[in-house]
């Protein structure tokens, strides 16, 4: 097996446990008859921001939405704060939190409902703690409008929010810049910033090349099916 | 977070939905209000053929009417990728499937009281008692029920597939026969006003409820977690 690409631990970061927060060895994962991830190896450190970078249909969103314990591994082990992806799924769940491309939203549901729900369901957050999100995010005046009449930047602005109030030790983000204007992207940049010193650890998705006010500790690419580490601890995407 | 809230939050979540959307309201009150009109005027005009067709239509429009709203159920998850974020958060598959599997009954259970006595009305049957309405009001929600949770699995296992309509009921038309026959002979029992038939097809309801419960909701996670 060859070595995983890895964001190494930083001093006073550590996962529950003190293992790494996530961990994929061999992890392979077909889509119909198409093999997407063909032998990911990866491990991540507690409170680091890595961003994920690869071509459209390379994967991404399947490795996230695996990491989130929508997608089985076929092959390969994989664990998030020392919790098997598979056979502890309902303990990884407690622990992460995915934004969508699509922001995963309601559309029948107001922007302050969808919180709601998700505050009922995670037992994260209060209606407090969800009126200071949608502040955070710029949509308190727009909280009781129904999702289906917010724009696309609106709608992930709301996804934002929803981790906001989650504030899960893993966040999972599928293109969070996408649809945003550039004051939504310099907001994802701030709430990205906040989380890793908060000590939360962040898998980012992207294919925004010059995000300066965000230092990533590393920068990994999927590619023909595997990761490869571009960036290594401390390097700043250019 | 237990299991109880988060099966009531889920049930509410989907009631409000189809409360504000109306999309299988719509569509399920449109399709029931033609079976019925057509059936009636496929019987003819005698009274007593009518009457005694009262309990199988009265099932064939809330079957129909259930596919229609089992399925859109589903629908207004998958857009937007809600479905998915749902199934993120720390809740047991089982709790999903309850909440949805109550969101489903309840609807379905209120459309049966509701187009019992317009079917009666219309096909001039006759009630022998009180009573009976409180037999065929228990035999709606018994077969309503029944419908739900083997409509809610199935509307989960298509879910994602693009000829989701025609599969939809292909799949579960032959599981959910012995229900609706069970639910029509309890129905037409309580008509007839003979208490003892109408007892066993409900307990036999009842039973058959009971064992598709535990089969579709131990299986509905194999369903969802791709």
């Amino acid at each position: 097996m060859t070595e995983p690409a890895s964001a190494t631990s930083q001093p006073g970061r550590r996962a529950s446990g003190g293992g790494p927060a996530l961990s994929l060895r061999g992890v392979r994962r077909r889509m119909g008859r198409e093999t997407v991830l063909a032998g990911i190896d990866l491990e991540v450190a507690a409170g680091r921001l890595v961003v994920l970078r690869g071509s459209n249909g390379s994967g991404k969103t399947t490795l996230l939405r695996l990491l989130a314990t929508r997608l089985r591994p076929h092959a390969g082990t994989a664990s998030v704060f020392g919790h098997d992806l598979v056979s502890e799924a309902e303990a990884v769940r407690g622990r992460v939190g995915l934004l969508s491309v699509t922001g995963g939203s309601y559309p029948v549901l107001t922007g302050r409902e969808n919180l709601g729900l998700t505050t009922s369901l995670t037992g994260k957050g209060s209606d407090d703690d969800a009126e200071a999100a949608l502040m955070r995010v710029g949509l308190a005046a727009e909280a009781d409008k129904q999702v289906r009449y917010y724009s696309s930047g609106m709608k992930k602005r709301l996804g934002l929010a929803r981790q906001l109030l989650m504030d899960p030790d893993l966040w999972l983000l599928d293109e969070p810049y996408s649809a945003l204007d550039e004051d939504g992207k310099r907001l994802v940049d701030e709430c990205l910033s906040e989380a890793r010193a908060r000590g939360r650890t962040v898998l980012l998705a992207s294919h925004e090349q010059d995000r300066d006010a965000l230092t990533p500790d590393a920068i990994v690419e999927l590619a023909g099916g595997r990761l490869r580490l571009v960036a290594p601890a401390g390097t700043a995407p250019r | 977070m237990n299991d109880v809230q988060a099966v009531l939050a889920i049930a509410r979540k989907d009631l409000l939905q189809e409360l504000r959307s109306r999309a299988a309201t719509v569509a399920t009150l449109f399709f029931t209000a033609t079976t019925l009109l057509m059936m009636a005027f496929a019987l003819g005009r005698e009274q007593a053929v009518l009457a005694s067709a009262t309990p199988g239509v009265l099932w064939v429009a809330l079957v129909f009417a259930g596919v229609t709203a089992a399925a859109q159920s589903f629908q207004s998850d998958l857009e937007d990728g809600a479905f998915d974020q749902l199934m993120t958060y720390p809740v047991s598959r089982a709790a999903v499937y309850l909440g949805k599997l109550l969101a489903n009954w309840l609807y379905l259970a209120v459309l049966g009281l509701v187009l019992a006595p317009v079917a009666l009305t219309l096909y001039g049957a006759a009630l022998p008692g009180l009573g009976s309405y409180g037999l065929i009001a228990l035999a709606v929600a018994l077969g309503s029920f029944g419908f739900a949770i083997v409509a809610t699995f199935y509307a989960a296992l298509t879910a994602n597939l693009q000829a989701r309509e025609a599969l939809l009921p292909v799949l579960m038309f032959p599981i959910v026969v012995p229900i609706v026959l069970a639910a029509v002979r309890a129905t037409e029992g309580a008509l007839s006003g003979a208490r003892s038939p109408v007892g066993d097809w409900l307990l036999l309801l009842a039973g058959f409820d009971l064992v598709y419960f535990v089969v579709c909701g131990g299986l509905f996670h194999f369903v969802v977690d791709e």
